[in-house]
């Protein structure tokens, strides 16, 4: 999946905890009969292949929630929308399975990072029967840039020169934008930024589709919501509101007729996994951990598991965000002993807590980079910190944590009490709180005394919300973040980054990022880019603001009649190229 | 009579509005802002978010809110869902149909089921049948009905394969053709099973007990002696008398099914208002909750004045005051 | 002729004892089967879960990965649960909240309910007017919203039990109320209320001397169905999610995992034993309940 999400990484909000849940429901049945599947895990292409791929047929596939119906790009806000909308909607640009950015109907050229000039193939078609050109980019760029846009994407236009001006409302139209021809454009951002071109919006809109909509109404419009027109392989053709999207084959899609004659999206509880893969109501469905054993065991069904790109970890908090200032302030002193933070990384079980309440589906991580990404540092240049509670305590006592009061737990070097609240979202996933409450066993069992912050698992609407607004008692924290196309962390981890919830600032994490970013460093030597992100990734890994956990694989469930389905970190692709072999 | 109802209604009033500003209340007392789903999530600038929540009216006071959301409601203008960023009676309006069926399919299924067990019950006591429908009936009144719908779903879907486990219908059918409408009851067969199965079990036990004391009263004794056939007197006679009173039970059969619809939905994931309801809370889109809240507020009233009426006809020794 | 009939007799006649309505009552009920056995499985099955921690020394809290999910054996009576739990440990202490719930909300709603039903019955007039507005208003509001949302807003501030007690109470009084006032205008007409009331019996001592234990027999019945119908409430919302949290065991947050098909179909010793544990409770209570009905109406002739 391509999407660009915010700065290149993706918020986990109310809504996006369904993506969650939809990814990773854990389960916390035993790996007794093992966990790892027979299938290697880094298989892309579907096992078996025959030879020639057939033309026509259905393929079902099955998103596990309800979706909110914002079929345009511009304007969709949840992850099942966007699952629908990569159907018969797609980006000028493409990216590989590294996250890596390719042409595809636009190529592009810049000197300086900061002047791009963009080519797009003639003859690309929109489903309505116009021809795709430049326009409808730049119609894209200005209903996003409009004062009126409603949609949450401006963020990826304001970088281009004259997009603030028009986004007040003070100039007609965006001047960085330069429309040569119908194929060619050029686009100048107010400065040279290394992820300029990934922070850009590449989705065009169809411009006479969207003929006398005005801006303010488009969300609501039926040009979004009931039969949007897009240039993928698949038109729509019939909607069903939070139930289904029946799409037929677009004949002429730019890259070739597709196989398929149908494609339809259905609404499928994440609970009828096992049972509609089975009898074939469905085809593809993306499968929750919980459910793996079962989906394993069809004979119908062919399991894909791939490394994706998100993960979880358990955050300290350093401070406070100062929101003049809009920067994280370090001014808490409780975690700051690194010793205590080694001692309670070595304390926590990483890889039973996976197998228990995953199924044994994720890996370990020592880094809050997950391993799909091109950025992302070989295990070897990282120091892995293993399970070794007596380690834990060796390194409590030698920092001062020891227990004078005979209370059974440990006062901190002042001899004060000391104890940890610790934050868990809560949710319907019934793992949560196991899980949560495995974390708080194994600290209090190496002596720290640990509690549930406000004695509970912490609405899950509400969470990430209170973690931004510092709430006092939620002193370490358990969070989930799946990444974007974008590597560069800072809209995560940085000292202006509101969602760096540890708060955690440091004069070499602010050098590293910056440089990274900095034409004049690392000009378009992705090499270099990545040697400095490691270096990141190493200053982490030793100063452990966080203690990362896990990152998810993804379970594509598939009947095996489903072939040319390419399944990779970001999602599946390709669905031009998908074929049954039973005709059906 | 007319009357009666006419006060009644106008009784509902005060009663509806103290609900009103009581939801209204605990929707802005529960934590978690109603804005942040109003206005644009990545824009974490404060000086926007604080010009949105002035734009919004969140910065009025709370009874000038008030005023506004319920003038507004009354009129019919619900607002927008945060959620599904459509007006709200438009989420409503696609899912109430499917809550009506569900409910009509189980009063349907509830009538049937208790006239035949209840009137075989009650002509045949004390037999074997009878006890094993009493049993049955004991048992059903015993179990909750999330126990119940979860027991249905495991045996009737899961093992035995004959009902679907969840939503409304099949997906890809075209409106309107038979097998749509076919699949469409499929569906709603097991859900409505469970709504009524304690409705069920109170009317078959009401009825055999009734059918029982009428089958000893006088006028019964003197069918017979003029040779009636039995069949007649029952199905005719006591039937006619003990019908009349299963009617005002009608009325409150409206306000349970609205509260048993909300269990049942969630777990058949059977797309109604009663598990748009759940939903409304845990996704805390307040829009669709209050007004959801006060739609059904307002059925359950209904529900308790037909109730109400009913009796009163049914039995003319109540004078409805 | 001797006297020996006479004497025969008398020595044979011994003066019966009149019972009183109670002892009638009890006798009835005693000799109801259905009922004895049911109440002697309600206090069986309340004795177990109060003596959990003497009957089982399994930690209910603790998480366990390497006993995730076991199926029942020697050591896990009724298997583990997803966190490694042993179900069987689980299910006594759930009773015990679920059985604590049900009381405590039955107590609470009788003595509010009796309070103001009796309040307004025999006052009468203004008072039963705005007391019995009152009374609709809150048979009337919508259950489940109010639950959810008080316990949504003081989740963590306060502790979860005593909360979910506090709300279902609040709501559950009216029919109660509605009950009594009825019963208390019927009595309230008798002439003995009114000798009293003649010779100047205060208002609160007619109530509490002379009505309410005229009621009394009403009340104890309804407080038997109410007891069911308490736990089915708590068992509810604690399914849903909105009643009690996880942490803590209840045969309704037992049952949350069967939403899972997984559970339902191979896990089937984690919900079973709550699910036949609700039911048969609420099925004793019921018989409970009729056998009281039966023995307290004078006119039923077991």
């Amino acid at each position: 999946m391509k999407n660009k999400h915010k700065t290149g990484v993706t918020k986990m909000k109310k809504s996006l905890l369904s993506v969650i849940s939809l990814l990773l429901v854990m389960s916390l049945f035993l790996a007794a009969c093992g966990g790892n599947d027979s299938k290697s895990g880094e298989e892309k292409e579907s096992a078996e292949k025959t030879t020639e791929p057939q033309q026509g047929g259905k393929v079902t596939y099955a998103l596990g929630g309800e979706f909110q119906g914002l079929l345009e790009w511009a304007f969709y806000e949840e992850a099942s929308d966007s699952e629908i909308i990569q159907f018969f909607n797609e980006s000028l640009i493409q990216t590989d399975d590294n996250l890596n950015y390719i042409p595809g109907i636009a190529s592009w050229e810049t000197e300086d990072n900061q002047h791009y000039t963009f080519t797009f193939k003639e003859g690309v078609k929109w489903h309505n029967g116009e021809e795709l050109t430049v326009n409808d980019w730049v119609f894209a760029l200005e209903t996003i840039a409009h004062p009126d846009y409603t949609g949450p994407r401006y963020v990826n236009v304001k970088d281009i020169v004259g997009a603030p001006e028009f986004h007040d409302g003070k100039a007609e139209s965006i001047s960085g934008i330069k429309v040569i021809d119908d194929y060619n454009i050029e686009i100048t951002f107010d400065k040279a930024r290394v992820n300029n071109l990934e922070n850009l919006w590449t989705y065009p809109m169809p411009e006479k589709h969207f003929e006398g909509v005005a801006v303010k109404d488009m969300a609501s419009s039926p040009q979004v919501r009931q039969n949007p027109v897009g240039l993928g392989p698949f038109k729509v053709k019939n909607i069903v509101q939070g139930e289904s999207v029946e799409m037929e084959r677009f004949d002429d899609y730019y890259q070739g007729k597709p196989n398929l004659d149908t494609v339809v999206v259905k609404v499928i509880d994440a609970a009828l996994t096992s049972g509609v893969l089975q009898s074939g109501e469905v085809d593809v469905m993306s499968v929750h951990a919980s459910n793996y054993e079962q989906v394993a065991a069809l004979d119908n069904v062919n399991l894909e598991k791939v490394l994706g790109l998100s993960y979880s970890y358990i955050g300290f908090k350093f401070g406070h965000w100062d929101a003049e200032k809009e920067q994280n302030v370090m001014d808490n002193e409780k975690f700051q002993n690194l010793q205590l933070r080694q001692a309670l990384v070595h304390a926590l079980n990483r890889e039973e807590w996976i197998k228990g309440f995953f199924n044994g589906l994720g890996e370990v991580v020592d880094t809050p980079v997950p391993s799909a990404h091109w950025i992302a540092a070989d295990k070897e240049d990282l120091t892995h910190y293993e399970y070794d509670p007596e380690k834990a305590k060796t390194l409590l006592d030698e920092a001062g944590y020891k227990d004078v009061d005979g209370d059974g737990f440990r006062e901190d070097p002042n001899g004060e009490q000391f104890s940890i609240q610790f934050a868990h979202y809560a949710g319907s996933n019934p793992t949560f709180e196991p899980r949560a409450k495995y974390i708080v066993q194994a600290w209090n069992e190496v002596g720290i005394k640990t509690e549930f912050a406000k004695g509970a698992l912490i609405d899950g609407t509400l969470y990430y919300d209170m973690l931004e607004k510092d709430d006092k008692d939620m002193e370490v924290h358990f969070g989930t973040w799946g990444t974007g196309t974008d590597p560069d962390p800072s809209g995560l981890w940085g000292r202006d980054a509101i969602w760096n919830f540890t708060r955690w600032t440091d004069d070499k994490n602010d050098q590293l990022l910056e440089d990274a970013l900095d034409v004049s460093i690392v000009g378009s030597d992705q090499e270099k880019r990545k040697e400095l992100y490691v270096e990141w990734q190493q200053l982490w890994n030793e100063q452990l603001p966080i203690i990362p956990i896990v990152e998810y694989y993804d379970l594509w469930g598939m009947n095996k009649r489903v072939q040319g389905v390419h399944v990779s970190a970001p999602g599946l692709s390709d669905f031009h190229k998908w074929y049954v072999t039973d005709g059906k | 009579m007319l009357k009666f109802a006419l006060r009644r209604i106008l009784g509902m009033i005060p009663v509806l509005l103290l609900i009103s500003i009581v939801v209204f209340t605990l929707a802005k007392l529960m934590p978690g802002d109603s804005l942040s789903g109003e206005i644009d999530p990545t824009n974490t600038d404060p000086q926007y978010i604080e010009e949105m929540r002035e734009k919004l009216g969140y910065n009025d006071p709370i009874h000038i809110q008030y005023i506004r959301w319920i003038s507004d409601f009354v009129q019919g203008e619900f607002g927008t869902s945060s959620r599904y960023k459509m007006p709200v009676i438009d989420v409503i309006a696609e899912r109430l149909p499917n809550t009506l069926l569900l409910g009509v399919a189980a009063l349907i299924i509830t009538y049937i089921l208790a006239f035949f067990m209840g009137m075989y019950s009650g002509r045949k006591p004390y037999t074997v049948g009878d006890h094993v429908i009493s049993g049955g009936n004991y048992f059903a009144l015993a179990i909750p009905s999330f126990v119940a719908a979860i027991v249905a779903i495991y045996v009737f879907s899961f093992q035995l394969g004959w009902f679907p486990s969840g939503g409304s219908s099949e997906v890809g059918l075209m409106e309107g053709t038979f097998a749509y409408y076919m699949s469409r009851l499929h569906h709603v067969l097991l859900p409505a099973l469970v709504l009524g199965a304690f409705s069920t079990a109170s009317y078959t036990q009401f009825l055999r007990n009734d059918v029982i004391e009428n089958s000893r009263k006088d006028f019964v004794r003197t069918a017979r002696a003029k040779g009636t056939k039995e069949s007649t007197i029952y199905n005719k006679h006591i039937l006619r008398n003990s019908i009349i009173p299963l009617v005002t039970f009608f009325g409150f059969d409206l306000a349970a099914l609205i509260g048993g619809a909300i269990i049942t939905e969630t777990i058949f994931t059977y797309p109604g208002i009663g598990s748009l309801f759940l939903n409304s809370v845990s996704q805390r889109d307040y829009t669709v909750l209050m007004s959801l809240t006060m739609l059904l507020s307002t059925l359950t009233l209904v529900g308790n004045l037909i109730a109400d009426i009913l009796y009163g006809i049914v039995d003319p020794r109540i004078r409805l005051d | 002729m001797e006297t020996a009939t006479n004497t025969s007799l008398k020595a044979n006649i011994k003066p019966r004892k009149s019972l009183s309505p109670w002892a009638i009552a009890r006798k009835k009920f005693v000799k109801n089967k259905l009922a004895m056995v049911s109440l002697i499985f309600l206090i069986f099955v309340a004795i177990i879960s109060f003596l959990a921690p003497f009957i089982t020394t399994a930690d209910v809290t603790k998480v366990d990965i390497g006993k995730m999910n076991l199926s029942p054996s020697s050591e896990h009576w009724l298997g583990t649960d997803n966190a490694g739990r042993d179900v069987f440990t689980r299910l006594l202490y759930g009773g015990r909240i679920s059985l604590t719930v049900g009381v405590a909300c039955t107590i609470l709603i009788v003595t509010f309910g009796t309070f103001i039903g009796s309040v307004a019955g025999y006052f009468g007039g203004k008072i039963d007017n705005m007391l019995m507005r009152f009374t609709d208003f809150v048979l009337n509001f919508p259950f489940i919203v109010f639950v959810i949302v008080i316990n949504t807003i003081l989740i963590g501030k306060v502790s979860g039990v005593w909360v979910l007690i506090g709300v279902i109470s609040l709501l559950s009084w009216g029919g109660v109320a509605r009950i009594v006032r009825s019963k208390v205008l019927a009595e309230k007409e008798n002439e003995y209320i009114l000798a009293a009331q003649s010779i100047g019996c205060s208002s609160a001592k007619i109530i509490v001397k002379h009505l309410l234990p005229n009621v009394f027999s009403t009340i104890i019945v309804q407080a038997t169905l109410l007891f069911a119908g308490m736990i089915v409430a708590e068992t509810g919302l604690s399914f849903l999610g909105f009643g009690i949290p996880q942490d803590v065991p209840s045969w309704g947050n037992m049952l949350s995992v069967a939403n899972q098909p997984d559970v339902l179909q191979n896990k089937t010793w984690i919900w079973i034993p709550p699910a036949l544990a609700i039911t048969l409770t609420i099925l004793s209570i019921n018989f409970i309940g009729e056998g009281l009905k039966d023995a307290l109406n004078p006119k039923s002739n077991r």
